[in-house]
């Protein structure tokens, strides 16, 4: 008998739209991730003038600039040191730094021709023979400065430097001068301290092939810079945002595998008679197990076809979006791993969702089939579903999330939902039918037809829950995310640091500042330390695992003292520091206590000039660095560092209007430094504003696997609904009856699913955003409202549209069964 | 009914399932239709029922003409007068025997549903499994809830389609001798299709379809 004559399973054609939407998701989210990654490290790169920056204190071997040149990397060399240049007899201390014409490689230099004036975005650094000026210095503008021994004309004013310093608050006034000009200057001899660093900028791949060339040839005195360790608030950032999109992809996939799921669930369950028949007739297991395979392979293929094309070209809505944005292309993606991927996780889904259902259909025996009945061996076939299903979820992790514990633990709290949610919805519709009523009809009688295993009304109601629970996760972490962002960057956030006060000073600038109605900051006092021992061992002779440790251990520390813990710090271990009591105290922050390994209760040692100290950790701090208010990794109590020589800082909101002041506020103060942030702060907005654009796009993927998996909620139970209907129709039921069981069992499975979807979300929304994105998760009476009334409105549309049918209903069909 | 003929479309033209019957069924009379399948006897019951409409002749159901009215117009003709008994019991699955019974009577606007559906059941023996869910009793079982549920309405009417082709001789007797038993206590006119013949031997009257056209009639 040829069974590859019978008729196309008409139920095909919801499992293959849920391939095509699995694959597209798949496609789309890792063509889209690695674009608007680059695009995100392209942003953050402009913090560092390049992609990765190599940092010495003694000149580069030519190997490293051949080696970056020869794999078509671009490569800038840029040498800084710090001098003194003479202001009307006074010595200045400003740090100079000397660039080539590819400077900068990332981002712009920013220039104006006065304090106020316009600024203007430039790709090249000064010509030889001039100089631009840190705004400190605008009275120097037109002057020939003197450096070293080099006359150089003072061009223009420096209004932004992309890569300027690793911390904000270390810094002398810049004078930015041409590479060719500095050998004139005669500054850098034997035994300078001086910093030089190569910089490289090019494709991704070619950034990892240098970076994995350098390491093994890197020298003691020389390190790697990238986004990683540039920038702590940037490292935060980038961290969040990368997490975010993990989330909202594996949680858009989720939807889309439930949708396949439950097709799959459905064809199987129109497949069962056919199957018993030809079974009865006695067609070979082996026989049908090939006819449904190779109908599986076609659908595979048809699929991966249609879904690819769809995943290449959804990405181009997203791309106009942030063209017309950011008046920038998202970078181009040329390799083949999105749509392998994409079309072996297709694979995987189909395979693992429908084998399982038609493999169990076809071992059941026909009678069992023809008479509706199961046996004990039928548990044991729907485990193997089950367990089919959950290996097949993570294959799936294992191709398209490889390490991310975040996406890891996300499905395993979808698994988690998807097998209580089963569960619940049982005991709940058993729980409100054990509430005795005199009458059956219609409460009694809609819990009945829930709870009948034929309709799968379960099964569904938890598909639609963990589908809704997988949009609303994505809504409710993206909101928490941006909410916190935009708390911690209010528009009237500081948008200056005034840095290097002289502690005599402090007073008559807050007045100065107070008396012109600019909001500044508390004002900070930084004392410029070097760590030298960790509990008696010294720094330079610890192992560290961490290669950004070294770094961080030996870099200059600006220890701060501060009786009341700062704004959006948290004391996360420990007691905040008591400052009635003189015994010295040490506040760390979490990240550098883990990277360099320190406990509470550890002794650090440091060094002031001359002056040695060492005190106990009392207490391990978390930081919010992207507030962009002055941020600290260590504190101590005022007594310990008071009397060490130090510099104070503080913030302040100047407005445009009050920008005229500045002259005044540097002329009074000349050893006083500006460090704007506005842009700075513009950029860590923006990478927040194109990441929340390109989730709203994922949005759209998740709606599309939704409305699958509620046609498939729709088609499921299709039969048995119309058989009941002709029951009671039968039964002389009246039609405004038939049409109001037919829609309030809609809107019962809808609220059913609203309100456990908005428990499951809410729970796990908290897990979430407190275990990954440090975020304090707000209970949100709106997501439970969204969700009652989107699952109850969904649902009870579809019971209506459903409903609508049951007019043509004929009677007659109870005598046909 | 007068000259009813039902004529369906198939992919190969028009079908007439029935042909030109007439056909009259005294108040309290038992009547049998048989025929082999496919023969049309179940489409003259649904019929006659008000379950399908006509495609021509007239037909009237306890005094009323169920030609041209739609669906829900012969719905209310059938409401409270009309009692069904069907080969595969029809049972809401999930429900309890005494649900299942309450389930017409509450339809049709009964306030005391769960007395007159308690005291039906207890009339088919099946009383104290009032509170079983239907999907664990019986095939003989749940054929009894059938019956309980058809006459819980008291009809005056009882249409039964092959109430005992699914079950085996002994029980489809014993269901067969409680349909009739019920029947004669409420003195209900029964219409029923079979193709037993020991069960349309306890007809007044015996009708043959055969291919859509009614051949004898058997007078007992």
């Amino acid at each position: 008998m040829k069974i590859s004559g019978l008729p196309v399973i008409q139920s095909y054609w919801l499992m293959l739209i849920a391939t095509v939407i699995t694959i597209a998701i798949v496609n789309a989210s890792q063509l889209i991730t690695q674009r608007i990654s680059l695009l995100l490290d392209r942003q953050a790169s402009e913090l560092l003038a390049a992609d990765l920056v190599v940092i010495s204190n003694h000149p580069f071997i030519d190997d490293y600039a051949r080696e970056a040149s020869r794999i078509g990397l671009q490569v800038s060399t840029t040498i800084s040191l710090t001098t003194a240049i003479f202001i009307d007899d006074d010595a200045q201390l400003v740090e100079l730094k000397a660039v080539d014409r590819s400077y900068p490689l990332r981002g712009q230099l920013e220039r104006a021709a006065d304090l106020v004036g316009h600024r203007t975005k430039v790709n090249q650094g000064p010509a030889a023979g001039e100089v631009w000026l840190d705004s400190k210095l605008f009275s120097l503008l037109g002057d020939t400065l003197t450096i070293g021994s080099l006359g150089l004309r003072a061009s223009w004013l420096l209004s932004y430097e992309p890569d300027r310093g690793g911390t904000l608050f270390n810094l002398a006034p810049r004078i930015l001068m041409n590479l060719e000009d500095l050998p004139g200057t005669e500054l850098v001899v034997a035994g300078s301290r001086v910093e030089y660093r190569l910089l490289f900028a090019g494709e991704q791949d070619r950034i990892v092939e240098l970076t994995d060339w350098l390491k093994p040839r890197l020298t003691e005195a020389e390190r790697i810079q990238n986004l990683e360790n540039a920038r702590p608030e940037m490292r935060q950032a980038l961290e969040r945002t990368r997490k975010f999109f993990a989330l909202s992809i594996v949680l858009t996939l989720v939807i889309a595998m439930v949708a396949i799921a439950i097709t799959a669930r459905y064809t199987a369950s129109q497949e069962a008679p056919k199957i018993a028949m030809l079974r009865a007739f006695g067609i070979s297991q082996s026989r049908l197990y090939r006819f449904y395979a190779w109908q599986l392979a076609r659908i595979w293929i048809i699929a991966t076809l249609i879904g690819l094309a769809a995943g290449w070209f959804s990405q181009f809505p997203l791309q106009w979006t942030l063209d017309g944005w950011f008046g920038k292309s998202l970078p181009q993606v040329f390799t083949i791993r999105p749509f392998l991927i994409a079309a072996v996780v297709g694979f995987i889904s189909l395979v693992g969702f429908s084998l399982p259902y038609l493999v169990n259909v076809i071992a059941t025996p026909p009678m069992q089939v023809f008479r509706h009945i199961s046996d004990p061996q039928s548990v044991r076939r729907k485990l193997m579903v089950s367990g089919v299903a959950i290996a097949s979820v993570f294959l799936v992790l294992v191709v398209l999330m490889q390490n991310s514990i975040l996406a890891i633990v996300t499905l395993a709290i979808v698994l988690l939902v998807a097998l209580l949610l089963p569960l619940i919805f049982h005991l709940m519709i058993n729980l409100l039918l054990s509430t005795t009523l005199s009458r059956f009809w219609m409460r009694q009688y809609l819990l009945s037809r829930l709870k009948t295993s034929a309709r799968g009304a379960i099964f569904v109601m938890s598909g639609f829950s963990l589908a809704l629970l997988a949009i609303l996760l994505i809504v409710v972490v993206k909101n928490e995310l941006l909410d916190s962002w935009q708390t911690q960057l209010p528009d009237d956030i500081p948008n200056y640091f005034l840095i290097n006060i002289p502690t005599g000073k402090v007073n008559g600038i807050k007045q100065f500042l107070d008396d012109r109605e600019v909001s500044s900051s508390v004002a900070y006092p930084l004392v410029r330390a070097r760590m030298t021992h960790i509990n008696g061992q010294a720094v330079d002779t610890i192992e560290f695992s961490d290669p950004r440790a070294h770094h961080l251990a030996r870099h200059t520390f600006n220890l701060s003292y501060a009786e009341d813990l700062p704004d959006d710090n948290a004391v996360v271990e420990g007691e905040w520091i008591d400052s009635a009591n003189t015994r010295a105290q040490l506040s760390v922050e979490q990240g550098l206590a883990k990277t360099l390994r320190i406990d509470l209760g550890d002794t650090l040692s440091f060094s002031v000039g001359s002056e040695l100290f060492e005190a106990p950790v009392t207490n391990i701090r978390s930081v919010l660095w992207e507030n962009f208010k002055p941020n600290f990794f260590i504190i101590a109590n005022r007594q310990l560092i008071e009397d060490l020589p130090q510099t104070w800082l503080l913030s302040a909101l100047i407005k445009d209007a009050q920008k005229s002041d500045l002259k005044q506020l540097l002329s009074r103060f000349p050893s006083l430094t500006l460090l704007d942030i506005t842009e700075l702060m513009a950029r860590m907005r923006g990478i927040v504003e194109r990441a929340s654009i390109a989730l709203e796009f994922f949005f759209i993927f998740a709606l599309a696997s939704a409305f699958i998996v509620l046609l498939a909620a729709i088609q499921t139970g299709k039969r048995e609904r119309q058989m009941e209907s002709s029951l009671l129709r039968a039964m002389s039921a009246k039609t405004s009856q038939l049409y109001r069981i037919n829609v309030l069992e809609f809107t019962l499975m809808g609220s059913l699913v609203g309100l456990f979807s908005a428990m499951f979300a809410s729970l796990s929304a908290w897990f979430i955003s407190d275990y990954f994105f440090d975020i304090n998760y707000q209970f949100s009476p709106a997501l439970w409202a969204y969700s009652l009334l989107s699952a109850g409105l969904i649902l009870t549309i579809a019971g209506i549209l459903v409903s609508r049918k049951v007019y043509n209903i004929s009677p007659m069909r109870i005598l046909r069964t | 009914m007068r000259e009813v003929t039902k004529t369906v479309d198939t992919p190969d033209g028009s079908l007439d399932i029935l042909q030109n019957i007439s056909l009259n069924v005294e108040y309290q009379e038992a009547l049998v239709i048989k025929g082999a399948s496919g023969s049309g006897k179940t489409t003259l019951l649904g019929l006659m029922a008000g379950l399908d409409n006509i495609t021509s002749g007239e037909i009237e159901l306890l005094g009323q003409s169920l030609s041209d009215k739609t669906e829900e117009q012969r719905s209310a003709i059938r409401a409270g007068k009309v009692g069904f008994v069907f080969q595969s019991f029809q049972l809401v699955q999930g429900a309890t025997a005494l649900q299942n019974v309450m389930l017409p009577l509450e339809l049709g606007g009964a306030n005391d549903a769960a007395e007159r559906a308690l005291d039906s059941l207890q009339q088919v023996g099946l009383g104290p499994k009032k509170n079983t869910l239907v999907d664990l009793l019986s095939g003989g079982e749940q054929q009894r809830v059938s019956i309980a549920r058809a006459f819980a309405v008291k009809p005056e009417i009882l249409f039964a389609d092959e109430p005992t082709g699914n079950l085996d001789a002994g029980t489809g007797r014993q269901i067969a001798d409680l349909m009739f038993r019920l029947r004669d206590q409420a003195g209900t006119t029964l219409i029923l299709v079979t193709h037993e013949a020991e069960l349309a031997q306890r007809g007044d009257r015996q009708i043959l379809i055969e291919s859509g056209c009614l051949q004898n009639q058997e007078q007992r």
